[in-house]
């Protein structure tokens, strides 16, 4: 009785989803979780739905496939306004393109807690990255700290610190293109030596996404999310959603709220510099008064490559730069780190 | 009635105990099979195993904190017996001052001052 009445506490609660967000679907996901019904997860860990939205590169079907498959189970993917992958072929639910999404992820979560509903079968093969099991002296599939594949995975390596030259172990590893406080589409790959980051090289940009997704407001709101503040980046949300594009917005509050909640304070001055377009505190400062006007968001200075702007930055500091940056510069600055880049044209 | 006392207890306990079993059991199929074991980076597999070895940054800061205390331990019964014990009592701690700053002077060196 008891795992029953549990299970109806559970199916009462707001769905957990998790994203996958793909090009040209930013502001509608953005919309869609500000529906009470949503708990917008920060992992795939904590979600039991699959949201799949928008277009994806042929490169990132692996990595959809991989971040199935860390939901817990039980599991479920709906696909909305997205074309059919090859590759990726979980029992899902294809919604309609102006279908209640809220409503649908919803009732397929209720089914999911009431076992009504099966959940799906891993994509991926259930086998570790290398063979390891049965080798080395203890089983554990290396000789030594260093050696070998432990657990299937090769152990971290020495390399030099970029902060005081201690030579302690990095961890090279690529981010994205689903990581939540990365711009969608984004994958980056970093060496970080504790929280600092030591090397970049830009795998994949940023997805392409329409005009409204560029909106001051939403962007200020996505600068709010590292700060640890989700209420006043909701607020901004919803302020922008009803907003036709060139009008201006009531910010004065906004504005008030931010001063009062410290962010400004929080953001430590000359961070993220880029000449000619401020810093950090300077861009959310420019992106309030240019939603105030009814503007499209400032012109953000000079082209720059993104590793100048991240390496040497912590973890914390780095998602503060990402999120202030405006998506179409930060394509630009994102070629600039990749040799092989098309060129804007060609894109 | 103690030993239905006894009983009782193993009786709860091993309640407890099957109730937990139970719920391992659940809790691994929720996470079970070698793609649930990859960190989450946003669809990327690492390369290598996160078990590293890092900088704690606020190494220096601690020795510093320690410096500051041990100097406090010893100022207390050294007050007690001070005007009884005189100048050599004055003596012993200058040099165990004199001993401790060469610390704080270290500590200085390696920035541990400096607020970042």
């Amino acid at each position: 009785m008891a795992v029953s009445r549990l299970s109806s506490l559970a199916a009462a609660a707001p769905a957990p989803v998790y994203a996958a967000i793909g090009e040209g679907a930013a502001a509608a996901i953005e919309d869609l979780f500000l529906d009470a019904r949503l708990d917008r997860a920060a992992s795939p860990r904590h979600a039991a739905l699959l949201l799949v939205c928008g277009r994806f590169r042929d490169d990132d079907i692996a990595d959809l496939c991989r971040l199935h498959d860390q939901l817990p189970h039980p599991r479920a993917t709906l696909r909305w306004r997205a074309e059919a992958l090859p590759g990726f072929t979980p029992d899902g639910v294809d919604l309609a393109p102006d279908a209640d999404v809220a409503a649908a992820l919803h009732a397929v979560y209720r089914a999911l807690v009431a076992g009504a509903r099966a959940s799906e079968p891993a994509l991926l093969p259930d086998e570790p990255p290398n063979p390891w099991r049965g080798r080395g002296d203890h089983g554990q599939g290396g000789e030594g700290m260093m050696g070998g594949v432990p657990y299937g995975r090769p152990m971290a390596m020495t390399d030099d610190d970029l902060r005081d030259g201690l030579a302690l172990d990095a961890y090279a590893a690529p981010f994205g293109p689903f990581l939540s406080a990365f711009p969608p589409g984004l994958r980056l790959d970093l060496t970080l030596q504790g929280d600092v980051i030591q090397k970049l090289a830009v795998a994949r940009p940023p997805f392409d996404q329409p005009l409204e997704a560029a909106h001051p407001l939403r962007l200020a709101a996505r600068m709010l999310l590292p700060l640890g503040l989700p209420g006043l980046a909701e607020r901004m949300l919803r302020r922008a959603a009803g907003l036709a594009p060139g009008t201006p917005a009531a910010v004065a509050d906004l504005a008030r709220a931010l001063r009062w909640r410290g962010a400004r304070a929080a953001l430590p001055p000359g961070l993220g510099r880029i000449p000619g377009g401020g810093d950090v505190r300077t861009r959310l400062d420019g992106l309030l008064a240019a939603a105030g006007r009814g503007e499209a968001a400032p012109a953000p200075g000079a082209p720059m490559a993104l590793s100048e702007l991240l390496v040497g930055r912590e973890w914390a500091e780095a998602m503060l730069v990402l999120a202030s940056l405006e998506p179409g510069w930060l394509r630009r600055a994102c070629r600039a780190d990749m040799p092989h880049a098309p060129s804007e044209d060609a894109a | 009635m103690s030993a239905f006392l006894i009983i009782a207890c193993v009786a709860v306990a091993a309640a407890l105990l099957a109730f937990a079993v139970e719920r391992a059991a659940l809790v691994r199929h929720a996470v079970s099979g070698a793609p649930q074991q990859v960190p989450h980076l946003g669809g990327g597999a690492p390369q290598t195993h996160a078990w590293q070895r890092y900088h704690a940054r606020y190494y220096p800061m601690t020795l510093l904190f320690i410096a500051f205390e041990m100097e406090m331990m010893f100022m207390y019964p050294w007050a007690v017996v001070y005007v009884a014990e005189g100048i050599k009592a004055m003596a012993e701690m200058g040099m165990f001052l004199a001993i401790l700053s060469i610390g704080i002077v270290y500590g200085w060196r390696e920035g541990a001052f400096r607020w970042q």
